[in-house]
């Protein structure tokens, strides 16, 4: 018998939910700086030293900035105000691994360098 | 009555986005064990603490915004944001922690180099007090060392003194006379090779000898034909020196034609004493005796 008014609540319910949607999608405004700030960040790790030792997470920033211009050319402001900021952080996550690694090789010739040394004194002093 | 509960059903549906107990999001309970066990992590919290408090502060932002009923979307990119900050404070110690290895090891060799550097000293004071002590021996024994090296010299002027060398300032020198040799030639008579056989027998006594074959004429003919002939008949002493197992590397041929007579040209005895050959035998290597 009331199966109008629930037709009716449904519609209306429908109706809101797709209003607020959209007036979400506009409110949304365009990433201009998260944009700029995900550039300079995959350029600065954009070095050879990187791409040598963290391939897989610079290609992730890499991407990730990419699908971001694109999703600023389909006017998806959010998605690409998010990909911006997740290009950004992947890119310093490149960098510091680079240099982990760097760091970690160095750390082993020195202590290499040490232990040869130590050997060649030991041998010295054996004579 | 069941039309009610319908629309209420629907309602409530369609606030769920509102409630104030949203579902559990995966994503943020993943970033937030992550950055809890890191925060037991000595070595982070010690090498990385600025770097780990960043982590920590974008996980309260991702739970905050799960709290307020952001959209799963927004939860799950900022819980992504916590997790790589924190991915980035665990590089930054690892870093550090690397750098303070090599740091060490550089002090440790800087360390290990005085420390030889000591024992180098004391390495090379203890090498020249042995050295002084040898030196003092040696000094000892050099008197004895070298009273035997003028014995055996004696011994090497009496042998060759047998085959009539004579002792000069150059050293002992033999001298085969021109009649040994054919007249104006460079052949060696019979006389001339006994006196090899008896040269060669001195060479193989005195194995460590060395001599040097001089040939000489006197001032008739050209000079270059002289030069050229005292250089045949040095030749022709050698070959026959060689002959009998003298090594070709203990002699040594200088052809030094008219340029230094022992006699006076003028007269024929004296231009004969000139056609000579001289066999010089320099002082040996071991011998310190001045000459």
């Amino acid at each position: 018998m009331n199966t109008h008014r629930l037709k009716h609540a449904r519609q209306l319910l429908l109706a809101l939910t797709a209003a607020l949607w959209l007036a979400g999608c506009a409110s949304t405004p365009v990433p201009v700086a998260e944009m700029a700030v995900a550039e300079a960040a995959v350029k600065a790790a954009s070095t050879s030293s990187t791409s040598e030792n963290a391939p897989a997470e610079l290609q992730r920033a890499s991407s990730k900035l990419a699908t971001a211009r694109q999703a600023l050319l389909n006017k998806d402001n959010e998605q690409a105000r998010i990909l911006a900021e997740q290009a950004q952080v992947d890119a310093q996550v490149a960098e510091l691994q680079a240099q982990s690694v760097r760091s970690r090789k160095a750390a082993q010739e020195s202590q290499d360098a040490a232990r040869v040394l130590a050997e060649e004194l030991q041998r010295k002093t054996v004579r | 009555m069941k039309n009610r509960l319908l629309i209420l059903a629907v309602v409530a549906a369609g606030l769920a986005a509102c409630s104030t107990v949203p579902d559990r999001n995966s994503a943020l309970e993943q970033a937030r064990s992550r950055v809890n066990a890191a925060s037991a992590d000595t070595q982070l919290t010690l090498l990385a603490p600025e770097e780990l408090k960043r982590a920590s502060e974008s996980l309260r932002v991702a739970d905050q915004a799960w709290r307020a009923g952001d959209s799963t979307r927004q939860v799950e990119h900022l819980a992504y944001l916590a997790q790589q900050r924190l991915t980035i404070a665990q590089h930054t110690a690892s870093s550090r922690a690397s750098q303070a290895i090599t740091a060490g090891a550089a002090a440790e060799r800087d360390g290990m180099r005085l420390t030889q550097r000591g024992q180098e000293a004391d390495l090379a004071k203890q090498q020249l007090a042995a050295a002084e002590a040898a030196a003092q021996r040696d000094k000892a024994s050099g008197v004895a060392q070298a009273e035997r090296r003028d014995a055996r010299v004696s011994e090497l002027e009496m042998q060759l003194k047998a085959l009539n060398a004579k002792k000069t300032e150059r050293g002992m020198v033999l001298t085969l006379g021109d009649v040994l040799f054919d007249s104006g030639q460079a052949r060696l008579l019979a006389e001339g090779s006994r006196n090899m056989l008896k040269l060669a027998d001195f060479f193989r006594r005195n194995p460590r000898s060395a001599a040097s074959i001089e040939g000489h004429t006197d001032s008739v003919g050209g000079a270059e034909a002289n030069l050229a002939l005292s250089g045949q008949r040095a030749q022709a002493v050698m070959a026959a020196l060689v002959g009998l197992g003298v090594p070709a590397d203990h002699l040594n041929i200088k052809a030094l034609g008219e340029a230094m007579p022992v006699a006076d040209n003028g007269t024929p005895a004296g231009r004969q004493i000139n056609r000579r050959v001289e066999i010089v035998f320099a002082p040996q290597a071991d011998e310190v005796s001045q000459r």
